[in-house]
């Protein structure tokens, strides 16, 4: 099991605040080589439920395990080599200004202290994959929005992480970049990879029929399944109430 | 194609920010260049002790004095007889008159000395330690062979002297730690503006898998460029000054007896290069810790 979420509440604020409670109660497991989409609407939780998973916050209450590791007490120094297991796409990018394109790629390679020598050719590989091969020393603050969104997956994709997870990785590019990143997503599903992508391109999910994770006001809701179209798995899904297209997807 | 790739890396992965930048730069530079010249008064002033003391430790003054100047040549006839006869005697010297009343000149006037004093005769001897080490004997052997004759080892003098010695040399040193401190202070104040500036940075690095430790060397390798750079000119800056101190002292553009045996040899010049490596080392080591136990209060 590479995610386990077990009753995991987080609430952000200070002891002087009433704590604003972003997650309740949350369960669910992702299994190796799983593929989930994360829907829910904006406020919803989903990136709070993706910052635990990428260990930027702990949570609060419960227990959240991942790789085998409760994350809720790990120590401190333990996190970076977790963290390096996990391939990030912010839905902000995140990219260093200051760097190349190709430097923003390189960098969990670099930080993992691995040798140039040996990582120079993936990352070139791979941004010319996301149709950025002219552009490696570009800086991200002269690159479209579309194309950071490029480099920010191609990041998260250079150290082949075992949990993939993509933060609305379709919103600033093409439709058919959109089909392209989505089709590389599902072939580093089949390798091996986990991987979680929150979207709120309902389309998309019902075009893939991977299954969903869908919170509501911090609370996962399963009342309404989809039925996933290539395999038994069925997974709890509502979105909200002008969009319950998940119902007749059931229908 | 490899070349043109390497190209595309050549961006330090923090970039200069806050107070890391020049400013850290210009005040390493003043910071070594203060903390060569408290390191070179602290080595000039224990070099230079160290000749005082030396010339102290060997010289003995006999006075003889006497009523009149025959009896004065007669006393001093027998103190030298004796002097010749004293083991630890290395030489000796009797001071001419003329030489005595040069030295009162300044205090009662040109050729009005010898007019009114009759002047005690002066004996300048120089000896080894072992007779310095037991003055009493040659004391009672000179009070024997001309009364009232004076044995002076310097001793309170000598004592004086390396007491103020010592305060001056405490004094370059404790100047020479308060900058050192405050080049920690400064590398503490520059490492925290330069995180809180490079914040979301720090954050991302973390994200995609740094360790504090390679964020911390991180910041080093940015302070110990920075502090080499600053603390090399400062160094090289204090070198050329006190040269040119030197230079001044050679030509009387200063008055040599303040600052005594002043030469930049290149023994003193190799010792005063340890300070901009100091310098820097404590820059990159105190913004290593204070990044490392600042992050540690982070997830």
């Amino acid at each position: 099991m590479i995610v386990d979420f077990n009753n995991v509440s987080l609430a952000y604020g200070t002891s002087h605040d009433e704590p604003s409670q972003a997650l309740r109660d949350i369960n669910f497991s992702i299994q190796e080589g799983e593929f989930r989409f994360l829907t829910g609407a904006s406020g919803a939780g989903k990136t709070s439920l993706l910052k635990l998973m990428y260990l930027a916050q702990r949570p609060t209450r419960g227990t959240l395990t991942l790789f085998g590791e409760d994350v809720s007490q790990l120590p401190r120094e333990k996190l970076p080599p977790m963290r390096r297991r996990i391939g990030v796409v912010f839905q902000e990018f995140r990219l260093l200004d200051h760097l190349s394109a190709f430097e923003n790629v390189a960098l969990p390679m670099k930080v993992a202290g691995i040798n140039h020598n040996q990582y120079r050719e993936d990352v070139s590989e791979l941004l010319n994959w996301v149709g950025l091969g002219n552009k490696m020393s570009a800086k991200p603050p002269t690159l479209s929005g579309g194309e950071k969104q490029r480099v920010a997956l191609a990041r998260a994709l250079v150290a082949k992480p075992d949990l993939i997870l993509a933060d609305e990785p379709t919103g600033n590019v093409d439709p058919v970049m959109a089909e392209r990143i989505m089709k590389l997503f599902i072939e580093l599903n089949k390798l091996g990879s986990a991987v979680v992508v929150a979207t709120h391109d309902l389309g998309l999910v019902k075009h893939l029929g991977k299954p969903t994770i869908s919170l509501k006001q911090g609370r996962l809701i399963n009342t309404n399944h989809m039925v996933n179209k290539t395999s038994n798995n069925i997974a709890a899904a509502e979105f909200d109430d002008d969009e319950n297209w998940l119902d007749q997807e059931d229908n | 194609m490899l070349d043109f790739l390497s190209n595309h890396e050549k961006e330090p992965l923090l970039p200069e920010a806050g107070a890391g930048g020049p400013p850290l730069m210009a005040v390493i530079a003043v910071i070594s260049f203060l903390a060569t010249l408290a390191l070179a008064g602290y080595l000039l002033i224990t070099s230079a002790s160290h000749n005082w003391t030396r010339e102290l430790r060997s010289a003995l003054t006999i006075q003889i004095p006497g009523d009149t100047a025959i009896a004065i040549k007669d006393r001093t006839d027998m103190a030298v007889r004796v002097l010749e006869t004293t083991e630890g005697v290395v030489d000796f010297r009797v001071m001419p008159p003329s030489e005595a009343e040069t030295l009162l000149e300044p205090w009662l006037g040109e050729s009005a000395v010898s007019s009114y004093f009759t002047l005690p005769a002066i004996i300048e001897v120089r000896a080894e330690a072992s007779l310095q080490n037991d003055i009493s004997l040659l004391k009672s052997r000179m009070t024997a062979a001309a009364p009232g004759a004076l044995v002076n080892d310097h001793s309170t003098w000598k004592s004086r002297l390396e007491t103020s010695v010592r305060s001056a040399q405490m004094l370059a040193f404790s100047v020479f730690l308060l900058v050192m401190f405050a080049t920690a202070a400064i590398a503490i104040f520059a490492a925290r503006a330069g995180l809180a500036a490079n914040h979301e940075i720090v954050s991302i690095l973390h994200l995609v898998g740094a360790s504090d430790q390679f964020i911390a060397g991180q910041v080093q390798r940015r302070f110990l460029v920075l502090g080499l750079r600053g603390a090399i000119f400062g160094g090289l800056f204090a070198i050329l000054t006190l040269f040119l101190i030197s230079i001044a002292t050679r030509t009387g553009t200063i008055e040599a007896n303040f600052i005594p045996g002043f030469t930049i040899t290149m023994g003193l010049i190799l010792t005063l290069l340890i300070v901009p490596a100091i310098t820097c080392l404590v820059t990159a080591m105190t913004a290593r810790l204070i990044v490392l136990r600042t992050l540690k209060d982070s997830f």
